[in-house]
């Protein structure tokens, strides 16, 4: 696939929420359902294979979380709440009344909590390798005491796939960036890392759910996947063997397929009993 | 032409030197992560007392202040709460002021209790407190779990909120984003008026460099090489005269420089070496990434930063290098007067703050060290008398 090619594949915009300009990648079939996709840390402004294969069979919206890659974050936005009511804006102005929410990592400690607030909103949660719960006895990763070397080695099982994620100079403005978006993350995730109210209120969750993992996550153990789906009823889990924190990255075929296979299933295989 | 003038302050950071020996192989960092099996109670007893005698005879020996700080779960510094020392030292010097340079304002969430010390201490001491207000460093923001992000704000409005409660009459209200309280109204307050000194010690950030020049607090620079002194310095006075509109005295400009002097210079290259890198190559050993926590730094800092190659450790830095960098002085009385004449004639800064025993020197050579300084090196700064310090003035952060 030629430069051309890849970059008329997907349509690539601003748009202006809450004051702030936001970045955004647009893909796929424009009457496909709506999909809304949120990256973890220092993982914005990226358009790869995963993107692709997600967008063959909905219609992608992959913004760039203030904070991190294209989309500056305000010095007001500082803690969940404000990601939360931004995201429920951003979704008004992209026309997306209701739409599956995919969220990785940092993205998908967002996802939850969104679909724990606005429920209307989420048709379907898919959350890998995500954020945004503690299990006691299993820490996660301090990813705050990583040098960057370290912390990719730590995300990543086979570090040739980390190959877009490496900047073509390493330069004073690499590590100021690098800087500025580990400071988004501490903001909201310093301390404490996790929302000590969220496992509870997923408890109440209805939306159809899938949790995908990978099974050698060293930096969010597979311990958490599993307590997501045992809090969220009637989740389904998906373990992914030979990766990491990265599986999109590392298996983009079968972390979009299992996704894409999910989403399209008819809603009542997906009927919800409340444990 | 008028004589260089000079006051002296024996700080010290009461590290704990007893490291293992494969402490270079086995561990990466002296800060928040080396294990505290490596400190030795009985041993601490020991070397607190030990301490505190040495910081007892710089008094006795005629240093202007003796000086503690703050610093946690690591090998460099054992003193968590320099109040607690500086209560013990109340007690112990009887004559020289006694700075805690400083209290790390943001670590704490109820910087009430900090007023509150400092007063207990003020009037304890019959006035003698310097009271320093630090961030503290990177790595306490790992180990106290205190959001780096916030660490600015929580500093200012913590500053704000103690220089109220030692001079407004209580009690009163004090409305801050992260400081609420209904009832400020401290007991006791604060023997000198309008409050205890205030001192600034930083190391990179501009901000505050700005903090201090707007209050006209004392700045102080710290390990660090003559070049990064002279930016500091030239960014704080260009501040007070262009921004604040005064001319920035020497009782505003303080050094930390760890000095060691001898009988000859080539003796003294001999000791520093030997005593001295323990702080520069284990003691300040520690990753980057605590050393610079996400949002302890604004950008316009860390980028600054990262140009200037800001570190907090050495690396493999050579005691002559780094008496050469001037990150260390080095040499006999004479060499000594003249390595500090230059920052008091040159560099306008007039507060030198060194001292303090590292590498288990032992204590004939701290004798040595401080009975050199105060009979050979004092003298010749003291020659004439100091200008009536600067007052303080209040401006507090919320305002333009």
């Amino acid at each position: 696939m030629t430069e051309a090619d890849r970059a008329s594949d997907r349509i690539e915009r601003t748009i202006e929420v809450q004051g702030i300009a936001t970045h955004l990648f647009e893909a796929g079939p424009p009457t496909a359902p709506p999909l809304l996709y949120l990256h973890g840390t220092h993982l914005g402004n990226l358009w790869l294979d995963y993107h692709r294969l997600l967008a063959q069979r909905f219609h992608l919206f992959a913004p760039d979380i203030p904070g991190f890659g294209l989309s500056e974050r305000p010095d007001w936005m500082n803690d969940m709440s404000d990601y939360v009511l931004y995201f429920r804006e951003l979704m008004t102005a992209l026309g997306l009344e209701r739409a599956a929410l995919v969220g990785h990592s940092l993205g998908g400690w967002m996802a939850a909590e969104i679909a724990v607030w606005y429920p209307g909103r989420v048709s379907r949660l898919v959350l890998s390798n995500a954020a945004g719960l503690r299990v006691k006895g299993v820490p996660m990763a301090d990813i705050f005491a990583l040098s960057p070397q370290r912390l990719l080695e730590t995300c990543f099982e086979n570090l040739m796939t980390a190959a877009p994620l490496i900047p073509r100079e390493i330069n004073t403005d690499y590590f100021v960036r690098l800087y500025a978006e580990r400071t988004t993350l501490a903001a909201l995730a310093w301390n404490p890392h996790y929302d000590p109210k969220l496992a509870r209120r997923l408890q109440g969750l209805s939306c159809p759910t899938l949790i995908v993992w990978g099974a050698r996550d060293r930096l969010i153990p597979p311990a958490y996947g599993q307590e997501w789906q045992r809090l969220i009823p009637g989740a389904q889990l998906v373990m992914l063997e030979g990766t990491g924190h990265m599986p999109m990255f590392e298996q983009a075929q079968q972390w979009a397929a299992h996704i894409s296979s999910f989403l399209v299933e008819p809603q009542q295989q997906q009927e919800v009993k409340p444990s | 032409m008028s004589r260089p003038r000079l006051t002296f302050h024996y700080f010290h950071l009461m590290p704990w030197p007893d490291l293992p020996p494969d402490f270079d192989e086995k561990y990466d960092s002296a800060w928040v992560t080396l294990p505290n099996s490596i400190y030795d109670p009985e041993k601490g007893h020991a070397l607190y007392n030990r301490y505190f005698d040495e910081l007892e005879r710089a008094d006795k020996l005629g240093w202007d202040s003796v000086c503690v700080n703050e610093h946690h779960q690591n090998a460099y510094g054992t003193m968590p709460s320099p109040n607690i020392m500086a209560a013990v030292l109340t007690q112990r010097v009887k004559r020289a002021r006694i700075g805690i340079i400083g209290n790390a304002l943001p670590l704490h969430d109820d910087p009430l209790r900090v007023a509150e010390e400092i007063a207990m201490l003020d009037v304890i001491s019959g006035g003698r407190i310097i009271s320093g207000f630090v961030r503290g460093t990177g790595m306490e923001y790992f180990s106290y779990n205190i959001n780096p992000t916030l660490s600015r704000e929580r500093m200012n409005e913590a500053h704000d909120l103690i220089i109220q409660a030692w001079t407004r009459p209580g009690p009163f209200s004090f409305e801050g984003e992260h400081y609420n309280y209904r009832y400020v109204n401290i007991w006791p307050r604060p023997l000198q008026k309008p409050h205890p000194p205030i001192w600034m010690p930083g190391t990179a950030s501009l901000e505050t460099i700005d903090f201090a020049a707007a209050h006209r607090y004392p700045y102080m620079t710290v390990f660090m090489p003559m070049e990064q002194r002279k930016r500091a310095y030239e960014l704080y006075r260009r501040l007070a005269e262009e921004k604040y509109g005064y001319e920035a005295q020497p009782e505003q400009l303080a050094f930390c420089v760890p000095i060691a002097i001898a009988e000859s210079d080539d003796l003294a290259m001999k000791e520093g070496e030997r005593y001295m890198m323990w702080l520069f190559q284990k003691a300040m050993k520690v990753p980057t990434e605590f050393f610079m926590p996400p949002g302890y730094m604004s950008l316009r800092s860390i980028r600054a930063a990262i140009e200037n190659r800001a570190s907090f450790g050495f690396g493999n830095t050579t005691f002559r290098e780094l008496v050469e960098q001037g990150v260390v002085i080095a040499g006999s009385p004479a060499t000594v007067i003249e390595k500090l004449s230059y920052y008091t004639e040159v560099l306008h800064a007039g507060m030198l703050v060194t001292g303090g025993c590292t590498d288990g020197m032992p204590d004939y050579l701290v004798l040595k060290h401080q009975e050199m300084m105060a009979k050979e090196v004092m003298p010749y700064f003291r020659q004439q008398e100091l200008p009536p310090a600067s007052r303080p003035v209040e401006v507090h952060s919320e305002q333009p």
